[in-house]
């Protein structure tokens, strides 16, 4: 893993949370991204320090709304939690044990407190009753190409007949039972990445990890109101890909054997406190590494608009979306497509299909325009 | 004069927009500063306007205008915990440490800042903000460890199963140290218990036939929310009688377990000095003697 | 996404500016639309923060609420909405004129409809959310509001339903309307953002519109256009002015935060108008009326339900419902679809390039060529065309053509890049073709596998629109009592 800390320079590297861990899925064929994350490079620094800021920001007004619903979840010792959860799940009332396992004195150190998780979950595994039912702020572990990440999720696992469920609170709302998809999905994704971490303990401490439900319960605001609803979500497909994902990561090795010796993309600041590296070299060591760049991105990864210029630079028909690639059936860049469609570029082994496509559809779109 | 605000206004929306280029550019000196003149523009745009038009007596008033005259008539800061803060209107002046007292003395049971915060403002008169509560422990801490019981009662923590004090749970030291423990348990037990209480306390202010007013059967209805059998079905407010009786029901399937849990781990308090009894111990070794629930099972 | 938007792309790419998808406009533009443009309080499901709403560019309206968390604040802006809506909505329904159907009653019909038109389809998802929102609730009881709103809300969920109906103009968003128009040298993610989109398409003068495209991701340059705010904003603007009215609740303060929220309408409003102007600069195409007329029939139906004081639209369609609405929506889509490729030659283009239309010179004819004898005696002329397009249609396929509206051919053989078609439909009665009805040889046609179905006749107001009260699907779940006193929070 030297290589990796070379690559990143002398700064510590960046932890994940969740929510990134879920964002290494988002674009798997991306070699940059796989590079830069398991360095541990700090993205958003890099797009910053190259001239292009990632265009993201959280609205105070969604954290201090997100904040208000998960303490209103969580109050009286989840009290409203336990009662979504007796309607959903059947939770038999006897259940109703409560523990925080974030509440140690002091202010220990993650490992600590993962240690203490770990303790009493291993306990709980090993009972035969459901006492403890919900476990507050656990704080699991999940390594990252080597490196330790630690996860504080808002989330509570429980226990029900031997099975623990994760619990994610989202403060998106659920209106007339639909919200919008792409944040359902999102919190899936996440979810996710705390059903692995918990499998990976259950089987470290030599439980059946298969014992923490693929079933995860999404907490969300119902219609227009405070009151919480609880609703199953299935993230196998999620699990299936964060893995991939992962696997991906750990082979990471051959892409970074592949690279220059000594590259790095070292951001460590100078006196003034902004990276003393010189821009240009550090664009330069960014593009070393192979990007592919999709408009997804633009959501997804810090790195997006640097990404795009460069698609832009290349001409690459990358920029205008996967449903034009696909309609070009592959074809690189915009100027051989158009070189294809007028007819002054011959088209190379497997393009003629395309080609004749193309060129049909400039004289179809001369004809009617 | 209102040019000077109109200047001022100018100032501040031009400051805005160069903080939020900054920000984008993650220029984080250039920020700061840009941040400490924006301050500095509202800060005058405060005392201009403060000068511009005087506040309608009664009416609250922007309080970050420091020296302006809505920060007349508060003094020299009064000890921490003891700050005579006015409640609404005719509420008595009360120290904080005593509104919070009173509300724990209520509900009976170890309680979060949010719960003594929600029960002040709906059955005592007067508010008490959650950030007067945050030192609040740490001073009485302070002050029973320099001269231990001169006072009648202290506000102290519950503490958990492995002795230390918990982070958020407020506790009065005349209880008996069963009630100051929390087991696994002890957070729907105490919260049934608290919605009893609450319950038992809305019907004495309502008085026969009366009403309660409002801001208490709302949040008598909050409680009642998650407590089976406490709701009646269709709308309306529940009653204060059904929500106690639900709660009774639910208190009665976890009583005993949740009395032995706290039993154990108040015997495990025996070796703890006083101050730790009310503070809680900050021997991490302590912390391996584990959770009292497994050794039950043993 | 089809190869020749595709290359428009590629095109607009290579350009610097927009390529045009479309001759004629396919959407109806009213003579006096109303452009709203909401704005919504971040993290929050329904909590408007703002709306610019008018008919006139030069003088908008702007509601704001100050504090957006604050419910009697929200229902008072509500009401307010109501104020600069209904009136315009109400308008419409004055002058009627009386449909004649063939076997029912005549009927009353609007000779003219609302339209409104916001930015991007985030904003109509929010006009329904904000319909949703307000729709149970009652003028009487624990949470009263102002008569108006639930009527607002009615009329808010009818427009958002009615959006999602294939070629309906009563609710139009901006960046949907340019993009069925116009093809941009970026990806439909960003086309989703109106001022990039209005970049492409019209670019300030000496800038491409890549760059004005670009230039226009930049929010302090282009405010977003809604509902979302930008989070820059958010918090270092909208936030200490929103704590400043929380504190004070002043009238300077409120006026703060109106301010600012008008700091990021202001250039919104401008672009919409814009993007009307651009589509205003396009011909209307022929189906365009006779789909505004389904809307009129449409927007009259609810009206009168309202006036009979039908109860709000359910919160979810039963089962039934769903499935029928579906069914409907299919054929109202491939309809619209066809009508559009009949009414434009770059649309049919499209179908083109897939073989399911052809374009090519009559090479021989047959006038006045018949089948049967006796009184079973039909014209069935037969027409040879020669084509280079990729022909995928076979023998025995009905194909029409934009030519001849109300013909219909079979395709009888196609060979050697040509189409032999027999006329099936269209022919008439008479012994010999009427001159002009047979396409000549050398006359350029177009064929295409694209049938106009027969459409509910735009008199009877759309089945999606029948109240339960008059044999609709009843609803599946009665407006529950709690919904007119459910938080809006
Ligand atoms: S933005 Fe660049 S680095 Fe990030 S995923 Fe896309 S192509 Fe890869």
């Amino acid at each position: 893993m030297d290589r990796l800390d070379t690559l990143r320079g002398p700064v510590p590297p960046r932890p994940h949370d969740a929510r990134a861990i879920a964002a290494l899925a988002a674009n798997p064929g991306c070699e940059r991204r796989a590079v830069l994350d398991a360095a541990g490079v700090d993205k958003d620094a890099t797009a910053a320090h190259l001239g292009f800021p990632a265009p993201f920001g959280q609205s105070a007004f969604a954290i201090t709304r997100g904040n208000a619903f998960e303490a209103l979840v969580k109050e009286n010792g989840c009290a409203e939690l336990l009662r979504l959860l007796r309607d959903l799940l059947g939770l038999p009332v006897e259940s109703a044990g409560y523990t925080d396992l974030g509440d140690m004195a002091g202010d220990p150190p993650a490992h600590r407190r993962h240690e203490h998780t770990r303790r009493l979950i291993d306990r709980s595994a090993a009972e035969a009753d459901d006492d403890g039912t919900l476990y507050d702020h656990p704080l699991l572990r999940l390594e990252i190409a080597g490196h330790t990440a630690y996860l504080e999720p808002d989330v509570v696992a429980f226990r029900l007949g031997g099975a623990f469920h994760v619990v994610e609170v989202k403060s998106f709302a659920v209106v007339d039972g639909q919200a919008e998809p792409e944040k359902v999905a999102a919190a899936a994704r996440q979810a996710a990445v705390y059903v692995l971490a918990l499998r990976t303990m259950l089987e470290e401490l030599g439980h059946d990890p298969l014992r923490v439900s693929h079933e995860i319960v999404l907490v969300c605001p119902e219609n227009f109101a405070n009151r919480p609803v609880a609703t199953l979500v299935d993230v196998r497909r999620e699990l299936a890909v964060l893995r991939r994902q992962l696997a991906r990561m750990t082979r990471v090795g051959r892409i970074v054997d592949a690279l220059p010796p000594g590259l790095t993309f070292d951001l460590a600041p100078g006196p003034d406190g902004a990276p003393a590296r010189p821009v240009a070299e550090l664009r330069d060591a960014v593009r070393r590494v192979d990007a592919r760049y999709a408009p997804e991105c633009l959501s997804t990864c810090d790195l997006c608009f640097f990404c795009r210029d460069e698609a832009a630079g290349r001409g690459s028909t990358e920029l205008l979306g996967r449903q034009v690639r696909d309609a070009l059936g592959g074809v690189a860049t915009v100027d051989e497509a158009l070189g294809l469609a007028d007819g002054s570029i011959a088209p190379g082994e497997g393009q003629e299909e395309i080609a004749r496509l193309l060129r049909l559809a400039g004289r179809v779109y001369a004809e009617a325009g | 004069m209102s040019e000077r605000l109109d200047e001022l206004e100018e100032r501040i929306s031009a400051l805005r927009g160069e903080i939020r280029r900054a920000v984008r550019a993650r220029e984080s000196a250039l920020t700061r500063s840009l941040r400490a003149d924006l301050r500095t523009a509202e800060r005058a745009w405060d005392l201009a306007l403060a000068a511009h038009e005087p506040p309608s007596p009664g009416e609250p008033h922007d309080s970050r205008a420091g020296g302006g005259a809505s920060a007349r008539g508060r003094g020299a800061g009064p000890p921490p915990g003891r700050e005579p803060e006015a409640g609404g209107g005719a509420g008595p002046m009360l120290p904080v440490r005593e509104r919070v007292h009173q509300a724990l003395t209520l509900l009976g049971v170890p309680s979060a800042a949010r719960m003594l915060v929600a029960v002040h403002g709906a059955l005592r008169a007067g508010p008490l903000k959650g950030t007067q509560l945050a030192s609040l422990r740490r001073d009485e801490e302070r002050s029973f460890r320099s001269s231990p019981f001169a006072r009648p009662y202290y506000l102290c923590a519950a503490l958990t199963d492995r002795l230390s004090a918990s982070r958020g749970l407020f506790a009065v030291s005349t209880w008996p140290l069963e009630r100051r423990v929390v087991g696994p348990l002890s957070a729907r037990v105490d919260f049934l218990t608290s919605a009893v209480r609450v319950a038992e306390h809305v019907q004495r202010i309502s008085g026969p036939g009366g009403e309660a007013p409002p801001a208490a059967r709302r949040l008598l209805a909050r409680m009642a929310q998650s407590i089976p059998g406490a709701v009646p079905a269709g709308s309306g407010f529940p009653g204060a009688e059904a929500v106690a009786r639900a709660a009774r029901a639910e208190l009665d399937v976890h009583a005993a377990d949740d009395a032995a849990a706290r039993a154990e781990i108040a015997r495990a308090c025996e070796r703890l000095t006083d101050a730790e009894r009310l503070f809680g111990g900050t021997i991490l070794s302590l912390a391996a003697a584990g959770r009292p629930g497994a050794e039950r099972e043993t | 996404m089809s190869t020749l938007a595709a290359l428009a792309r590629l095109r607009a790419v290579r350009t610097g500016t927009a390529q045009r998808l479309a001759t004629v406009r396919h959407c109806h533009l009213s003579d006096r639309p109303m452009v709203l443009i909401p704005l919504r309080m971040a993290g929050e499901a329904a909590a408007p923060l703002a709306v610019m709403a008018g008919t006139d560019p030069a003088r908008p309206r702007l509601l704001v609420v100050p504090q957006p968390r604050d419910r009697d604040l929200r229902f008072g802006f509500a009401a307010e909405l109501a104020g600069v809506l209904l009136p315009y909505i109400e308008g419409m329904q004055k002058a009627t004129e009386t449909v004649e159907r063939r076997g029912a009653e005549p009927y009353e019909r609007s000779v003219d409809a609302p339209q409104i038109i916001v930015p991007n389809a985030g904003s109509a998802a929010f006009v329904r959310m904000l319909g949703r929102s307000t729709r149970f609730r009652r003028a009487e009881g624990p949470y009263a509001v102002h008569p108006s709103v639930p009527t607002l809300g009615r009329w808010l969920t009818y427009l958002g339903q009615r959006a999602q109906h294939p070629g309906s103009s009563l609710l139009l968003a901006a960046t949907e309307a340019l993009s069925l128009h116009w093809a941009t040298g970026q990806s439909r993610l960003e086309d989703a953002n109106l001022a990039s989109l209005v970049g492409w398409i019209d670019p300030p003068a000496g800038m491409s519109g890549a760059q004005a495209a670009r230039e226009a991701e930049d929010p302090l340059v282009w405010p977003p256009a809604g509902p979302a705010t930008d989070p820059g904003f958010d918090n270092e603007v909208l936030a200490p002015a929103i704590r400043a009215y929380e504190e004070t609740r002043s009238e300077r303060a409120a006026a703060r935060v109106r301010e600012a929220v008008r700091s990021q309408l202001d250039p919104v409003w401008r672009l919409v108008w814009r993007a009307v102007g651009l589509l205003e600069a396009l011909p209307a195409a022929p189906g365009v009326a006779s789909r505004w007329e389904a809307d009129r029939g449409s927007f009259s139906a609810f009206a009168a339900q309202l006036a009979e004081g039908a109860p709000p639209q359910p919160k979810r369609d039963g089962a039934v419902g769903a499935a029928s609405r579906l069914a409907r929506m299919e054929r109202a889509r491939s309809s619209y679809d066809a009508q559009r490729a009949y009414d434009d030659a770059l649309v049919m283009a499209e179908y083109r390039l897939t073989g399911e239309a052809f374009a090519g010179t009559v090479v021989a004819a047959e006038p006045d060529r018949a089948e049967g004898e006796g009184r079973g005696r039909k014209l069935r002329p037969l027409v040879t065309v020669r084509t280079g397009d990729p022909v995928r249609v076979a023998p025995g396929t009905r194909l029409g053509t934009p030519q001849r509206r109300g013909q219909q051919a079979e395709v009888v053989s196609v060979a050697g890049g040509e189409v032999t078609l027999k006329i099936v439909k269209g022919m008439g009665r008479g012994a010999s073709a009427t001159p002009g009805a047979v396409p000549e040889v050398g006359e350029p046609v177009c064929y295409a596998a694209l049938l106009e179905e027969f459409q509910p006749p735009p008199a009877l107001p759309a089945p999606e629109d029948t109240p339960w009260t008059h044999g609709g699907p009843p609803p599946e779940n009665p407006p529950e009592a709690e919904s007119s006193e459910e938080e809006w929070s």
